[in-house]
């Protein structure tokens, strides 16, 4: 454990080291906020209610998707796995007393606790410009049914992206390739956008059958109040069945590609 | 001619090693497909909840989407070499660029076209055409114009460009400064109408992204007056020639580190 403690130390302290680089970066998220809050705003002129929502729910969502996405998708400005797999660096690791896979939740970690830290700020920022009217939950369970869907979600969002990475084992020439198509799925089918629950209602059973809906929509929409009782635990359930599902396909992934792996280029 | 003739070489050069790796170049057209057909397949089912977004109905918002990823991919394909450009100045390679007897701004801003852009732009502008022709009411003056506010978007994006590349010689942040770019171009998925002030503002006479992008397709749909078209095209000379300016200035500052 100790180990991976300084590994969160040293990753925390990179991404100081990078401070242009981060600054840029979170500008970038701000934009993208900025899309979606005017598309959404200009959608509610003259309507109150669209889709079962209302305005102030929406606004809620999209601020909420600035600290969910931020927590749950942000990964370390270092991350290159498939590069280290393709060009024979992941021997390095393979030799040290650490686990691959949790050198790199650590340093992923490490990154969304930064990244969160400055979406704190930038949200209250963006609050005190638009100052909207949002929604909280009443409910307690709500809120705790809300930190159990994000824990899933930053393993799903995880084990997600070790999968695509993997793939380098067999294609070293392709190290970005499958992570990229996956990034866009996450981006448009987690929710980043709009409320998953505006498409009809067959599109919506069979999203829930993939793990992106569990990455940003479900704990947002536990949040707001969309999903509570029997559902709830319905949905947290599908979710935690998923981050079992992933974590078994990834470590076969990996055990697998470690038989083939030949260390090419040290 | 000659330099069109060495464009010609770097574009025929690069389309080869993409397309050397058919696997990868169909996992990204596969990616860059869905994320079109997502996003549109959400304005569609936007629409069945609501009457029009900002004024506009359902086919112009569409029209919109399409329109901004014709420019954008458009874009990306002629300056997709901008993306490559930071090592060539952290290596001091950009030395060995600056000693061919070549404009060294046509190596750096158009020596790199991507051919996964080139099958993204044939199917995109496919798309954009069919769509335009049989669910707008247009006429053939109005596509003229569309063209003609392409073009000048496309100088506005070389500006921009040229820009991008001149804040790389003096700060290595050229990636970074791309991408945000990148991000801003796609706030206009949707009309610059539809932001409140300042950023609309902002959007269309400070970065004049609006005029690269919404301008054309309100054109098309007679929404854009002829002083607004003229501002457009005065604001894209201003630019280039700007642009153009600043990189002469930061080649001056050029000091060739890590050759």
């Amino acid at each position: 454990m100790h180990k991976y403690i300084k590994v969160f130390n040293v990753s925390w302290q990179n991404e100081f080291t990078y401070r242009l680089n981060f600054i840029l970066w979170r500008i970038r998220n701000l934009l993208r906020f900025l899309m979606t809050y005017f598309l959404w705003s200009g959608i509610f002129i003259g309507q109150r209610q669209i889709f079962g929502y209302s305005q102030e729910q929406i606004i809620t969502y999209v601020f909420l998707v600035l600290i969910v996405q931020t927590f749950v998708t942000s990964a370390p400005s270092q991350d290159n796995i498939g590069g280290e797999i393709a060009n024979g660096d992941l021997s390095n690791y393979l030799l040290k007393p650490v686990s691959y896979i949790k050198y790199w939740f650590t340093r992923d970690l490490a990154s969304k606790l930064f990244n969160l830290f400055f979406a704190v700020f930038e949200i209250t920022l963006l609050w005190l410009i638009f100052r909207p009217a949002v929604f909280f939950p009443a409910q307690v369970l709500s809120i705790a049914g809300f930190f159990l869907s994000v824990t899933a979600a930053v393993f799903i969002n995880y084990f997600l992206s070790l999968v695509a990475r993997f793939v380098t084992f067999w294609t070293p020439e392709n190290t970005w390739g499958i992570a990229f198509v996956v990034l866009v799925l996450i981006e448009i089918l987690g929710g980043g956008i709009f409320p998953l629950d505006v498409l009809p209602k067959p599109a919506f059973f069979a999203l829930q059958l993939t793990p992106f809906p569990y990455l940003v929509y479900f704990p947002i929409a536990i949040f707001v109040g969309k999903v509570t009782g029997l559902y709830l635990i319905q949905v947290l359930l599908q979710s935690y069945v998923w981050v079992f599902m992933l974590y078994w396909v990834m470590m076969k992934i990996w055990q697998v590609g470690l038989k083939v792996y030949g260390s090419e280029g040290r | 001619m000659k330099e069109f003739k060495i464009w010609l070489r770097y574009t025929s050069n690069s389309f080869q090693q993409t397309l050397s790796n058919r696997t990868l170049v169909a996992i990204f057209i596969t990616g860059k497909t869905l994320r079109i057909a997502l996003f549109l397949l959400f304005l569609i089912f936007l629409f069945q909840g609501t009457r029009g977004i900002g004024g506009y109905n359902r086919n112009q918002i569409i029209f919109f989407y399409l329109s901004f990823n014709f420019i954008d991919t458009l874009a990306q394909l002629v300056f997709r070499e901008v993306y490559r450009f930071r090592p060539l100045v952290i290596t001091g390679e950009l030395d060995f660029v600056l000693l061919k007897p070549l404009n060294p701004l046509i190596r750096v801003l158009l020596g790199g076209s991507d051919v996964l852009d080139l099958i993204m732009l044939v199917l995109i502008a496919a798309a954009t055409f069919w769509f335009g022709i049989t669910h707008l009411n247009t006429n053939f003056p109005g596509w003229i114009l569309y063209f003609l506010l392409i073009a000048n978007g496309l100088m506005l994006a070389t500006a921009f460009h040229i820009f991008v590349l001149g804040v790389g010689v003096m700060t290595t942040t050229v990636d970074n400064l791309v991408m945000i770019y990148r991000d801003m171009t796609s706030m206009l998925r949707v009309p610059v109408d539809l932001y409140t002030e300042p950023i609309r503002a902002i959007l269309t006479f400070i970065i004049p992204l609006g005029i690269m992008i919404t301008f054309p397709a309100k054109a098309l749909m007679g929404l854009l007056s002829w002083q607004m078209i003229t501002i457009s095209v005065g604001l894209a000379a201003v630019l280039m020639f700007l642009s153009l300016k600043f990189w002469s200035y930061a080649l001056k500052q050029y000091s060739s580190a890590s050759s």
